[in-house]
């Protein structure tokens, strides 16, 4: 048994019946114990992905290994998972403890009912929700429904937890609590999770590792501050970032880089960052708002078009090639809207990809 | 103003008129029920009996074995309900949440043959029964209601209204599909399968032609063959047959009253035509 490969998916492959190709050979795997947030952008995949894991859906092509073994002829109650489901799934007419006892009472091992019971209060009590017992889901809130999820889930004592999107349907301010209490919850159980979301901030803040999904192919499979710092594609790192990255069309000659308002010297780059030899051509060159500051020495000079505040910092906002371009700088730095300002770029922290999205610096 | 005071009274008498026609008949033959001989026949006709004759329903239940035309219409709409409602709740849950090779033809063979209607059908389905010696039995008397396509096609738009996460939510849980139909498909879906259970055993107990056809003895008669047969061997004493029609529609009509409410709700709902 070979604990980094505790679920291991391999050249997965699922083509639905319409023709649409909605996984492209796709490997991963996840440590024992790991949260792992399956993220990207709506119809990318992820939730196709996690339905098969749970057995919901066939694959087209390709294997799923669960333990070192094959499951994917395995029926899903037979696979040792949870799932707990976008809109929570809670059967209606029960109440609160008949829904989490509902797995217990059901299928080839049930339990007698006093044995469910004790088990299913003592997730109850994990998750908060001991009170709530003889209420009807519908009597409950979105985060309230959410723990009575994630007990039904996690009664089974599964080895495996899925999660689609979970804290899709919350408030703002509830999502940021109850994802604190996935990951504590999870962390406490020791239970392998999967857990789905377009939310990169929900993704970089309860991973362990994420694996960003677009088209139907893995984009980066990584840990979560490497999306930031080091992203493999021109997809990732517009995808990745709060306020998103800039982009500039630029020109490369023998020993320059282009822009139509500025220049840059290729000697003046990390020669080491190179991840080879690039032809001359046409580039892009993106930089995270924060490596792009105001500066008396600066690259080029822009005016300031509009400043936004989010708290302890400013993005400034400013037009680049008929496209806005940001800035992210200090509350305290005297810039106002309409100034006229030089700004230059941390070289050791801008990125070039090809137009077809490859990095290449 | 005026004008639509006179619309709604226009139409509040159009009601009256259509309301008059439709219970009228109901309340002449429970009144009928109970006239004499010379009263039912009488010119100009008597609306009010002089006297209830309630002898007429003694004397019903004297000429004719009407406890036995009773027994057999509740078995035979018992039988029919219980069993069609069992398949179309099978075939309805297939039909939702199985995934199986076909089932797109299937559908569409089954939309199609509802087209068909029961009387088109209903010699090809006499020779089938009388080839199978089942005529003057029970067994022939419901077979072909036993399945319905109709009731099918209404639960599988109930059912369908249910998320398929709860399908999938069971199936994760270790639920088998059986677990899956009796414990969460039936109590999710009780006013549905009220309104089916209720719908066919109306129809059941109101089927006149097939019942007709297959049976020929006294004793496999229901009510309402009953009730023809009734006033041939018996001549026509119009104040036993109306006396024994009341017999016949009044349980229906009390289940009508009953449960009118969820009668209405489940016709509307799927915008049917009782």
């Amino acid at each position: 048994m070979d604990n980094n490969k505790f679920v291991e998916v391999k050249n997965l492959r699922k083509v639905y019946d319409n023709g649409h190709e909605a996984i492209k050979n796709v490997s991963f795997s996840v440590k024992k114990g790991d949260l792992v947030c399956l993220l990207g952008p709506s119809g990318c995949g992820k939730t196709t992905i996690l339905n098969i894991l749970a057995g919901l859906l066939n694959p087209t092509e390709g294997d799923i290994l669960f333990n070192g073994k094959s499951v994917v002829k395995v029926a899903p109650k037979d696979r040792h998972i949870g799932y707990v489901f976008q809109n929570y799934a809670l059967y209606p007419h029960m109440t609160v403890l008949q829904n989490v006892m509902f797995p217990l009472i059901v299928g080839a091992n049930k339990k007698s009912k006093a044995e469910a019971k004790k088990i299913a209060t003592k997730y109850m009590e994990l998750t908060q929700i001991t009170e709530l017992a003889d209420q009807k889901p519908g009597n409950l809130s979105g985060g309230q429904q959410q723990r009575v999820a994630i007990a039904r889930a996690l009664v089974q004592e599964p080895q495996i937890l899925l999660m689609d999107e979970p804290l899709s349907n919350l408030d703002a301010r509830l999502r940021l609590k109850i994802r604190e209490e996935i990951r504590s919850l999870v962390k406490s159980v020791g239970i392998t999770t999967l857990f789905v979301t377009h939310d990169q901030e929900e993704a970089l803040s309860i991973g362990d590792k994420i694996i960003l999904f677009n088209d139907g192919v893995i984009q980066q499979d990584d840990l979560g501050q490497n999306f930031y710092l080091e992203p493999n594609n021109y997809f990732v790192a517009n995808f990745v970032g709060n306020p998103v990255i800039d982009n500039f069309k630029i020109t490369k000659t023998a020993n320059e880089l282009k822009s139509s308002q500025f220049t840059i010297n290729l000697a003046d780059l990390e020669q080491s960052r190179f991840k080879r030899e690039i032809p001359d051509g046409e580039y892009i060159l993106s930089v995270r708002p924060e490596n792009i500051v105001p500066d008396p020495e600066g690259l080029f000079e822009t005016k300031v078009d509009d400043i936004e505040l989010i708290g302890r910092e400013r993005i400034l906002k400013f037009t680049f090639d008929n496209q806005q371009v940001r800035s992210l700088i200090n509350l305290e730095t005297p810039i106002k809207r309409g100034d006229q300002i030089k700004l230059k770029m941390r070289f050791n922290r801008v990125f070039l990809f090809t137009p077809e999205g490859e990095r290449v610096y | 103003m005026k004008r639509i005071r006179i619309g709604v009274l226009f139409s509040y008498i159009i009601l009256f008129i259509f309301a008059i026609i439709t219970v009228f008949p109901f309340i002449y033959m429970i009144l009928g029920g109970l006239m004499s001989f010379q009263e039912t026949t009488s010119i100009p006709p008597t609306l009010i009996p002089h006297h209830f004759e309630w002898s007429n329903y003694a004397k019903v239940f004297a000429r004719a074995p009407f406890g036995r035309y009773f027994f057999n219409t509740v078995l035979t709409a018992s039988v029919t309900t219980i069993v069609s409602l069992f398949n179309s709740l099978l075939g309805a849950f297939a039909m939702v949440n199985l995934r199986f090779k076909g089932k797109g033809l299937i559908q569409l063979v089954l939309l199609s043959l509802l087209m068909v209607p029961g009387e088109a059908i209903i010699f090809t389905n006499y020779n089938t029964i009388a080839h199978m010696g089942l005529l003057n039995t029970y067994v022939g008397l419901v077979l072909p209601f036993l399945t319905s396509i109709f009731y099918m096609y209404y639960l599988q738009s109930y059912f369908g209204s249910i998320s398929d996460t709860i399908y999938k939510a069971a199936m994760i849980d270790g639920a088998s599909d059986w677990d899956y139909i009796w414990k969460i498909l039936v109590p999710m879906s009780k006013g549905g399968l009220f309104t089916v259970g209720l719908l066919s055993f109306i129809s059941g107990w109101n089927s006149f032609l097939w019942p007709l056809l297959v049976t020929n003895e006294d004793t496999m008669r229901l009510l309402n063959n009953g009730l023809s047969a009734f006033a041939s061997d018996a001549g026509s004493e119009t104040q036993l047959q109306l006396a024994a029609a009341t017999l016949t529609v009044l349980p229906i009509l009390i289940l009508y009253l009953i449960f009118r409410k969820q009668i209405i709700k489940g016709v509307v709902r799927n915008d049917l035509k009782g």
